[in-house]
């Protein structure tokens, strides 16, 4: 693609019109099965869902009626959503700095390190590749308040013991807690790419230049030059923290009292569970667009900061 | 594809047919949820079935995992050519199927037949009747059971012989086990996921969910409150804690839980889960009220779903099997769900012999004279409704409300579900 894009300037003023026709068309062909693709999976399943958030579609009811913009309006209102955005928000403010903390800096240790590097590599980056729902099984075990290795850890240290997930106030904290173990790894790999990609002469140049301890050298060269990395890592765990509901499925089903409540779930319960498919999709609806908003903002602003040259 | 691979399997066996003139075959295809409970179940009523019935042929549509995934399949696929022609469907999902007027009503069916004399008794047609139509027949009921740690209950000067039968007597015994200390809970009542164990309280005190009319709010009254008073006092008289379902029954497996209070539905697992881990017992549900208590049934019906006029004389006669003694015989033992047949347990060659091998089953058998149907919410907030009892029950076992606020919080958000 962006060979084809240098290519044009570079063509003659008086190139025949019959070859831009031909780039045309194989540009089209190109570009044709994505965008039908595109058009298949995710724009005309996106068009449905808006068209349904307008209707008050019941799965199993035999009429369907336009409401115009009344589902959008019980949704803002209703109680449930609210308390589901507050905890949603406040998991992603958790997940996000954590995994995105101590994956950085996993990375650099593992970076900084001479010995088993592919060891530690593969150690962290393991919860990643293995199965949440199955694994959150695995966290319900050592969370467990009465028979859970944590607690009675902390039982044989003298700390009392801790109800993780059965208590509306860790809940929450504990399913961040198992999000930071499953996002940290996959923030490692990308740092570990980020930082394979930096210049080592730059290293050099800085020692040259009077940096000589670690903390000037990744002042000065590895935070800037990680920058690109960065702001996609963020995005990235940003996106994977909004979408937390397999933990949630799995343990605690958005309770005690809807101290879980997340806003995945929250669009599963109403959808599939309470069968208003009307309200479901406008909540989807609306979930979509703060993601986007919040995609593009980013990206933006971000994006005017880490570019270098 | 699937239509075109129906199109040559119809093809090859006109064929066939021709070749050989049998009886016409008449092909049902069944669906039913939580195949963990009901694999095993299914295949054998069905191998059973068509033994007698050559001319039938079973097929099983692939099964849902939860009684709420099975309730959406078959809204979705209601009139479609890929509707299953049965279905077995939650008790209290039957009333959404009712309201929206989907499944079919087989009163004009059970009218010509002669149910008593084959164990289907007005109370358990009842069960699984909805607005004056019968939506199918009760498959597999349950009761709620109180289930006990012998070891524990011994351990904590109690009487394994004897159990409680009052709740004064299980909280007096709960904090007991509680002050055996190494993590030992006294007791769990399974409050979480829906308000079935609460109305086994509620029904308990002879209470019920709504007026009569189905307009207003009922347990605000004197019954709902003294079971939000109850479940107080579990937690503050009998120490217990605030668990996930899974939880608790995770730490009653492990003999950490000295009294259970849940659905005899669980009981083969529950005995599978404990394995010998030690001395495990049932017995009724503690008294509230000897003359008005009731207990809520759970569990299942067989729902039939064919508009085909010519098929639903099968598949009605498939159901009624299904549910009938033969089907009690296999369901039974396989879950410890309750007979839901008359006949079953009284006759040897069905579940006669069982019940006096295995007394662990016979405390939900023993609770079935007062078994009513679950309640289930009109208008299509139903399931909402249940959630948000179950919210109040939460804050209520996290001490965050007294009863009283939690009777008001319920009343009010309920009533605004409701419908107008």
């Amino acid at each position: 693609m962006s060979d084809h894009a240098l290519a044009l300037p570079a063509l003659p003023a008086v190139a025949p019109r019959r070859r831009v026709d031909h780039d045309d068309r194989a540009a089209l062909s190109l570009v044709g099965p994505i965008a039908v693709l595109m058009l298949l999976l995710l724009l005309a399943p996106t068009a449905a869902m808006i068209a349904l958030s307008l209707t008050d579609a019941e799965l199993g009811a035999s009429t369907i009626t336009f409401v115009g913009l009344d589902a959008y309006r019980d949704v803002l209102g209703d109680r449930t959503f609210l308390i589901s955005a507050k905890n949603t928000a406040l998991y992603v403010a958790i997940v996000t700095p954590a995994s995105v903390g101590l994956g950085l800096g996993f990375a650099l240790l593992i970076e900084a390190g001479t010995e088993l590097r592919g060891f530690f590599r593969s150690a962290y980056f393991l919860p990643v590749v293995s199965l949440i729902t199955a694994m959150a099984t695995v966290w319900q075990y050592l969370m467990h308040p009465a028979i859970g290795p944590i607690n009675l850890l902390l039982h044989v240290v003298g700390l009392p013991s801790i109800n993780w997930l059965g208590s509306s106030d860790n809940v929450l904290g504990s399913l961040a807690l198992i999000g930071i173990w499953q996002q940290t790894g996959f923030d490692m790999v990308l740092f570990l790419a980020g930082l394979g990609a930096i210049d080592r002469t730059l290293y050099d140049a800085a020692e040259i230049d009077g940096a000589r301890s670690a903390v000037d050298r990744f002042r000065l060269v590895t935070w800037p030059m990680l920058g690109p990395t960065l702001l996609f890592v963020v995005t990235i765990t940003m996106i994977n923290a909004v979408k937390v509901f397999e933990t949630v499925m799995t343990l605690t089903q958005g309770g005690p009292a809807k101290a879980s409540e997340v806003l995945l779930w929250t669009i599963y319960q109403e959808g599939f569970v309470f069968l208003h498919l009307g309200t479901a999709s406008a909540m989807a609806v609306i979930f979509v667009a703060v993601l986007l908003v919040l995609i593009v903002f980013q990206t933006r602003v971000m994006d005017r900061r880490v570019h270098y040259g | 594809m699937r239509t075109l691979f129906r199109s040559v399997f119809a093809g090859l066996a006109m064929l066939g047919a021709v070749a050989a003139p049998a009886a016409a075959e008449t092909e049902i295809v069944v669906h039913y949820p939580m195949p963990g409970f009901f694999k095993d179940v299914m295949e054998k009523i069905s191998t059973e079935y068509v033994k007698t019935h050559p001319d039938v042929k079973i097929t099983f549509a692939t099964p849902s995992a939860t009684y709420e995934e099975g309730l959406q399949l078959m809204l979705r696929q209601a009139g479609s050519a890929e509707m299953p022609d049965v279905s077995f469907i939650g008790l209290n999902r039957l009333r959404v199927l009712a309201e929206r007027g989907v499944g079919v009503d087989l009163k004009p069916f059970v009218e010509k037949d002669d149910m008593g004399s084959q164990g289907f008794s007005p109370r358990l047609l009842k069960l699984a009747e909805f607005g004056g139509k019968q939506m199918g027949l009760a498959f597999a009921t349950s009761n709620p059971i109180f289930y006990y740690n012998a070891d524990l209950v011994k351990k904590a000067g109690g009487d394994p012989e004897n159990p409680p039968k009052t709740w004064d007597e299980v909280l007096k015994l709960s904090a007991k086990i509680a002050a055996l200390g190494d993590g030992t809970i006294g007791m769990s009542y399974r409050w979480q996921g829906d308000d079935w164990m609460f109305s086994a309280l509620l029904f308990g005190h002879g209470g019920t969910f709504l007026s009569a009319d189905e307009k207003k709010v009922a347990f605000g009254g004197p019954e709902g409150l003294a079971s939000l008073e109850l479940i107080d006092r579990m937690v503050k008289e009998g120490k217990m804690p605030a668990l996930t379902a899974d939880a608790q029954l995770q730490a009653f497996y492990a003999g950490k839980v000295g009294m259970m209070f849940w659905t005899t539905g669980g009981l083969r697992g529950t005995i599978n889960g404990v394995g010998g881990k030690f001395d495990l017992r049932t017995t009724k549900m503690p008294v509230i009220d000897a003359a008005k208590g009731r207990l809520p049934t759970g569990g299942n019906a067989a729902v039939m779903f064919t508009t085909d006029a010519k098929k639903q004389a099968a598949v009605y006669d498939f159901i009624k099997f299904a549910a009938g003694p033969f089907g009690s015989s296999v369901v039974v033992p396989g879950t410890g769900y309750v007979p839901n047949n008359e006949l079953a347990p009284k006759d040897d060659r069905y579940l006669g012999k069982f019940y006096q091998e295995n007394p662990l089953f016979r405390a939900g058998l023993s609770q079935m004279d007062i078994m009513i149907p679950w309640y289930s919410f009109p208008g299509n907030n139903g399931v909402k409704v249940t959630n948000t009892i179950v919210d109040n029950l939460a804050r209520l076992v996290e001490q965050k409300v007294t009863p009283e606020q939690a009777r008001d919080d319920m009343v009010a958000e309920v009533t605004k579900l409701l419908p107008r």
